[in-house]
Formats: structure tokens, sequence, C-alpha cells
């Protein structure tokens, strides 16, 4: 009798539909319920986070120009972060309901309090710095929404990694990791893009940091997926989203070299660098989706670990 | 019981003991299933006594060709699920039944009711409850529909109810019929089964009576073994439990289900590092003036 790799009964029994692994080849876990609007604040919540951290720092070094790049960048990313958010919940007007409880064991309730705070801040320090009423009081909460600004950038990767969905769960150790490269190269982006020019030279940093982060990280997170759960991130969209970021983080890092020189080259890298940046959220996300369909992605993993360390959910 | 912060919550993960423990003096014996899968008939009774007495609509008439399977999953309205595999290993034209083993396993699945449970960790709502006999609830009138606990399942139990009506939008799951167990009820499911396959009790009681049939049924049976009846496992075991035939994965089951919050310390401390790079990352971009 033919015995799969994933094979259908101990007793090497052939079962109806042996090519598919697992029940007739369904999902074992749940593929996410999420729309595109998840991954898209992974990129806006990422960002934003960054660039009120920059801003701040550059209203230190009494840069108020890129300063204010940096907040108008931390606002709009917290805006659409806001509205995917809530849009994305199936009973939007019950939104508020997430304010009941203060969970630690949810990344998702730890998220609630971290982009609230950090979201009410920017809102201050924007309206202030468009109104110049209590420019003081601003300045404050701009220094609390970079205080908050790289716990926005990084939640969202222990929000995915603590899923049953193996591309994340099996890559959770460095997934904190890729989230805040991205959101360095897409900060340093947003500053490259729309940051006055031949002053913008710390965005130009940020973004050759971030984006030299991004390649470190993802060289990391194949490491720890191992060659068999790297395998969503290498399947149809995931593996389309994931080379595209790559390949336009590199040409973004090559022309941010140019900035100085060409403003315009920087304000192209800067586009370039944030689409990078979409592109490796919806990666993930999408990767996912396909780890999370297909139950052999599963039945592997904890193979793998019964084989190593044992059995312990069944017992005969 | 939710209190805007939960005690038992501080801990990395939510455990059925501590929390059954709030409920003072209301508080029940922990309540659960056994399902012997070697009782199984495949006659779909759970499934429409769970419909009927839950009001769960339809979740569409689909022909699969899986076998009997028509149900495919559990899902927000389907909240007992039969499953059907067919095995032959002897070929048609053999006459002599040593040749191998035909067989038609059935298990009827169900939410495990997990001692670690992610549904009710993941939850930032506090619409997952556990509730005074242990089990998991979800009170649709709290939850907003984020989706984290369909995510959060080791099993793939919990999906959106998306039909027009009460409850549009948000996550159903199976409730061990809670309202039932207020009144000394047993669950629809379990009174409906024929044969006994779903057996309901106290999950101390159960686990015991799961190793006895084991042991009888060991010889009869070869691949017999239960599962989700012990607390070693990565769940902490569940207030549901089984004796399958054949591996968990041949029925739809993970075969080493973990709570992924067992690893929540171990990814913040990750998280913080990588906040700490990127504070860091700013600084010297921004401190770097040239």
């Amino acid at each position: 009798m033919t015995s799969t790799a994933h094979g259908n009964g101990q007793i090497n029994a052939q079962t109806l539909h042996e090519d598919r692994p697992g029940y007739y080849g369904r999902p074992i876990v749940k593929p996410p319920e999420w729309t595109d609007l998840i991954p898209t604040y992974f990129f806006t919540g990422g960002m934003a986070g960054t660039c009120a951290a920059l801003g701040f720092a550059e209203r230190i070094a009494k840069n108020d120009a890129l300063a204010r790049t940096m907040l108008f960048g931390a606002a709009a990313g917290t805006a659409i972060s806001a509205y995917c958010l809530i849009a994305d919940l199936k009973r939007p007007e019950r939104f508020v309901n997430m304010l009941r409880v203060f969970k630690p064991t949810s990344p998702m309730s730890m998220g609630v309090y971290i982009f609230s705070a950090f979201g009410g801040s920017v809102t201050l320090a924007l309206a202030s710095e468009l109104t110049g009423v209590l420019r003081p009081i601003g300045r404050i909460f701009e220094g609390i929404a970079a205080l908050f600004g790289p716990a926005m950038s990084c939640y969202t990767a222990v929000l995915i990694g603590d899923t049953v969905v193996p591309a994340w769960h099996y890559g959770r150790e460095s997934m904190p990791a890729l989230f805040a490269a991205t959101s360095a190269s897409t900060a340093g982006g947003w500053g490259l893009l729309f940051g006055p020019s031949g002053r913008s030279n710390s965005a130009q940093r940020l973004a050759l940091i971030g984006g030299a982060g991004v390649m470190l990280a993802l060289e990391k997170l194949h490491q720890e997926l191992g060659p068999r759960q790297k395998e969503a991130y290498q399947t149809r969209q995931a593996k389309m989203f994931g080379d595209t970021a790559k390949m336009l983080n590199m040409a973004g890092l090559a022309t941010s070299l140019f900035a100085r020189k060409v403003p315009v080259m920087g304000r192209i890298a800067g586009a370039m660098l944030l689409a990078a940046g979409v592109c490796e959220r919806f990666g993930v996300f999408r990767a996912g989706c396909i780890s999370a369909e297909d139950p052999s992605y599963i039945i592997d993993a904890q193979r793998e670990r019964i084989a190593r360390e044992g059995n312990r959910a069944s017992s005969n | 019981m939710t209190t805007f912060i939960d005690i038992t919550a501080l801990a990395h993960m939510t455990s059925a003991k501590a929390e059954q423990a709030t409920y003072g003096e209301n508080e029940h014996a922990r309540k659960g299933f056994f399902t012997d899968t070697t009782l199984c008939i495949g006659c779909k009774a759970c499934e429409v006594a769970c419909k009927e007495w839950n009001q769960l609509p339809s979740d569409g008439y689909e022909f699969t060709g899986q076998s009997y399977d028509n149900t495919g999953e559990l899902n927000g309205y389907t909240w007992r699920h039969v499953a059907f595999v067919e095995q032959f290993e002897r070929p048609p034209e053999a006459q002599d039944s040593s040749a191998g083993m035909n067989r038609w396993l059935m298990e009827s699945d169900v939410c495990k009711h997990c001692t670690h449970a992610g549904c009710l960790d993941a939850c930032p709502t506090g619409a997952i409850i556990r509730t005074e006999f242990g089990t998991v609830v979800i009170q649709d009138d709290v939850c907003n529909g984020c989706g984290y606990c369909v995510v959060a399942c080791p099993f793939g139990v919990i999906g959106e109810k998306w039909q027009e009506g009460e409850g549009k939008g948000t996550m159903g799951k199976c409730t061990l019929c809670y309202d039932r167990a207020k009144i000394g009820e047993e669950p629809a499911c379990a009174k409906a089964c024929p044969t006994h396959s779903i057996q309901y009790g106290d999950v101390d009681e159960l686990r015991e009576r799961a190793a006895a049939r084991l042991d009888q049924v060991r010889e009869r049976f070869d691949g017999a073994q239960l599962y989700l009846n012990t607390e070693n496992d990565g769940v902490g075991g569940g207030g549901s439990m089984w004796l399958l035939l054949d591996k968990p994965e041949t029925y739809g089951l993970p075969p080493d289900p973990v709570v992924p919050t067992k690893h929540l310390p171990q990814m913040w401390k990750k998280a913080g590092i990588a906040m700490l790079m990127l504070a860091g990352a700013v600084t010297v971009a921004a401190g770097v003036r040239k």
C-alpha cells in the first residue's frame, strides 16, 4: 500500500484522497478571517510609530522642518490605522468593547492600549503643531508618542506570532526584528519622500539602517522557520509580494545613496521604500493564510516535534 | 468571570482551575465530553440536536463527495461535526479477509474546552469567558468580531456567524450547552447520541472512564489512542477528550496542539529587544549630525 509523507494512518491503510494530507486536505486551523485592512494596518501602524520617534528626535536636534514632516507621517499613519482596525471588525460599532478589559494574555488587548496612548498623543501633538496653540504641551505629547512609537512598531509582530498560524507562529522569535526593521525603512522612506530638501539626512540614515535590517531580519526569519515552514513564504502571492519587497528595498536603498546630491533621487528612494514596506507586510500576511489553509504545515511541524520530544497529546 | 483586569490573566496564560475558582461558592465540578469513536455510527444525531437546541441555522447545502461528510468542518454555526474516514487496505478482488483491513471511521468533533484556552487568552474584549463549569463560552452580546480567537484556536473550532439575524458578525462555537448545564441537564448532543459515543460528565471522572475504555479495546483495535485526556499536552488537556482509532490528523485534528500563549513571554522579550534596537537606530540616525 502507498504511504504518503503525511500518511493517513499508522496502520498504513489506504484512505480515499490519500494524496491529500490529513482529513481530505481540509485546514486543521482556521485561516484568518481578517481582510487586507490588517496587513495595511501593520504597514501604517509600524511606519507611524517610527515616524513619531524620529520626529521627536529631530525636534530635540532642532531640525523643526523634518520633525514636522515626521509628525505628519505619524498622524497620517495613525488615521489610516484607526480606520483599518475599526473597519475590519465584523461589528465595528462595538469597537469600544476593546476597552472593557486589560488583558496581558492578549497581544491585541495590549495593542489597543499602546495604539490608544500613541494615537491620542500624536493627535494632540498634531493639533498643537497645526494651530500653534499650547506649543510646549504639544511637544510633550510628541515625546509621549515617541516613547510609545517603538512599541507601536513592534507589538504587531507579537500579535501574529501569538497565533496558531504556522508561517507566523514558527517565525515568532524573529518576527519582531523584521517588523522593527520594516518600520524603520518605511519611516525613513516617508522622510525621504516628503522631507525638506537638504534637511532630511537623518531620514536617509534611518532608511539605510532599516533597509539593511530588513534583509538581515528576513534571513533570520527563514532560519527560524526552517526549510519546510519557509515554503509558505515561497508560494503564490506570498512569494510575489516577498520578491517584490526585496527588489524594491534594494533598489530604494541604492537610490537613497544619491539623495544628498540629487534631491529627486531621495524622493524616488522614499517612494520605493514605502512600497517595499507595503509588499513586505502583505507577503507575511499571505504566507500566514497559505500556511493555515494547507494542513500539511501543521502536521509536519507537530510531527517533527513529536519525533524530537515524544508524544504528549495522545496515549495508547 | 470578567473584571477589568483579569487577575488570572496576569499569568501568561489562562487556566481552567484558577478561573473556575473565581466563582466561589457557585463553582461546579469541571464538565466535559468523552467521545468514544469506537461506538460512533455516523448518524449525525449530535449535529442535528445541537442545531435544534442552539437554534443554529444551516451553513449551506454542499455535496462534498467526502464520504458521508457534507458538513465539512466546525464553524460559527456548526458546533458538532461528524468526520467520516474510509480506509481500504484490502483490494476489492481479494477473497481472503486476512489480506488486509477495510474500515470506516467516524468521529464526532466538538470544541475542546481547553484547560489553557487559546481563544480565551486572545479575546481582547472579554467576550470569551470561563464558566463556573470550567467550559469556555463566547458572549455574543459582547463580541465585536475582531477574529483574533479564530487564529488562536489550535483546533480551528471557531468561525464567524455571517448570516442576518441575532449575533451576526460575532464568533460562534460550542458552549457545552451552558444553558442546559445551569439546570443540571446534559448537552443536547450527548442526550441525542444513541450509542453513548458522546458521554458527558465531570472531567476527572471522564478521564478515568476513557483510560478504562482504552484498556478494553486496545487488543481489538490497532491504533486505538486517547486524545487530550492528559494535562501534559500543549493545551493542558481538554474538557473534551477522545478515544480515536487512528492518528489525530486522520480525523483533521492536530497531532500535537499547543496553546500559542505558551510562548508569549518569550515573544514579548524578543519584541522588547526589537523595540530597543529600533529606538537605538532612530537615535543613531538623528544623532549623527552631518
